[in-house]
């Protein structure tokens, strides 16, 4: 890196890290290894749409009807949420670039808010599946909660299945749940990490020179939209 | 291309800063797309709902990655290795489709060397034996199977 060469070696920020140069560096070092994180986690959610493109087109018209169950209102408004807090969350950024913390704080905590929203919305969708019967497993078709199920005999203590999805249809459950759930942990540690950098962005450890937490924090985030953009339609809108 | 490192020499972060009417004008126009991706989800276009679902997402995607994310004034190698995973995210896809849709066209141990549909050869797959008459055109590949376990075991 060239900017080595023209480093003030007396001025050394105290944000800055021994092992790095100059900012530039360790901001450029930081970037690219989140890029590469970002990488590890597009192809551990891969899998799961590799898994998802393989069962829908050997059925297409189970994941078709078992797709119709899905709420397509929450859905909806849950893209909207996030994609609202990822604007949120690029405005923290932009303005802890220009230096105004009390800004920063105020978008940090608006994407955290967010966040809070998606997983409400996503508690009741759950609620819902589980009541109508949807929890792939041997209580596929029975509803989750009350008096049954607990004792694994589904079956015997509710013989009346609640919905008439082929028992084939857990699939495409199974791949809504860990889809979705892998989403929500995704969204459970994004809240963690803004939390924690809406912490020290208070305690002003952040500057127009080093805001490399807040971009970074932000980055991930907006992972979490990206995951969701593929996750919605595919799963409520297509199937 | 790089904000981030052309003509500074002096060591410091200089990322690019975007207008806030520029970010609020990226998440309308991804409110948009959301709703055109929606709406179009009640027309039914066969086989190209899931094309159609997976290009307006793509555009959407690369929106919140090229702007939000950055992508668009960061250093080039950050967006080449964030394109590669889509690279590598296809191979898994192509190679696991390939094995999971053509088992069964070709299977030496069940005796299948013909295409189930069209009783053709299938692609890649040895010359027939022609001392097992069974396996013609127009057979099962099941059939076929089964015939020339039976052959095997002479």
């Amino acid at each position: 890196m060239a900017a080595s060469h023209h480093a003030h070696d007396d001025e050394h920020p105290k944000f800055l890290a021994h092992h790095f140069d100059t900012p530039e560096q360790q901001f450029d070092t930081a970037k690219f290894g989140m890029w590469v994180f970002i990488v590890t986690e597009i192809l551990m959610f891969g899998g799961l749409f590799v898994a998802y493109g393989i069962y829908k087109s050997e059925d297409p018209h189970l994941f078709h009807r078992a797709h119709l169950e899905l709420n397509r209102i929450m859905g909806a408004v849950n893209t909207v949420v996030l994609l609202f807090s990822s604007l949120t969350a690029a405005l923290a950024v932009r303005s802890s670039q220009l230096g105004k913390k009390d800004q920063t704080t105020m978008w940090l905590v608006i994407t955290i808010l967010c966040a809070c929203v998606f997983l409400v919305v996503k508690y009741f969708e759950y609620t819902a599946k589980l009541e109508h019967g949807f929890l792939p497993g041997r209580c596929f078709g029975h509803p989750w909660f009350g008096d049954h199920c607990t004792d694994r005999t589904a079956a015997t203590a509710h013989p009346i299945p609640v919905h008439h999805l082929p028992s084939r249809a857990n699939v495409f459950f199974a791949l809504y749940f860990m889809m979705t759930g892998l989403h929500g942990v995704h969204v459970l540690v994004g809240m963690g990490i803004l939390i924690w950098v809406t912490r020290r962005n208070l305690r002003g450890d952040f500057s127009k020179e080093y805001f490399t937490p807040v971009e970074i924090g932000a980055l991930y985030w907006h992972l979490v939209d990206l995951v969701w953009i593929y996750l919605f339609p595919l799963l409520y809108l297509v199937g | 291309m790089s904000d981030t490192t052309h003509d500074n020499h002096d060591g410091k972060v200089h990322a690019h800063i975007s207008s806030w009417r520029f970010l609020v004008a990226i998440f309308f126009t991804l409110i948009f797309l959301t709703f055109v991706t929606v709406q179009v989800s009640y027309y039914d276009f066969g086989s190209f709902n899931t094309v159609v679902a997976l290009v307006v997402a793509t555009i959407k995607a690369s929106l919140v990655s090229l702007f939000f994310m950055h992508l668009r004034y960061d250093k080039w190698f950050n967006g080449f290795i964030f394109v590669m995973a889509f690279v590598f995210l296809g191979i898994f896809l192509l190679l696991t489709s390939d094995d999971i849709f053509t088992r069964g066209q070709i299977d030496y141990v069940n005796g299948r060397t013909r295409l189930e549909r069209s009783g053709a050869i299938a692609p890649g797959a040895l010359e027939p034996d022609p001392e097992t008459p069974h396996e013609q055109a127009g057979h099962g590949a099941s059939s076929a199977g089964t015939h020339s376990q039976t052959s095997e075991h002479h």
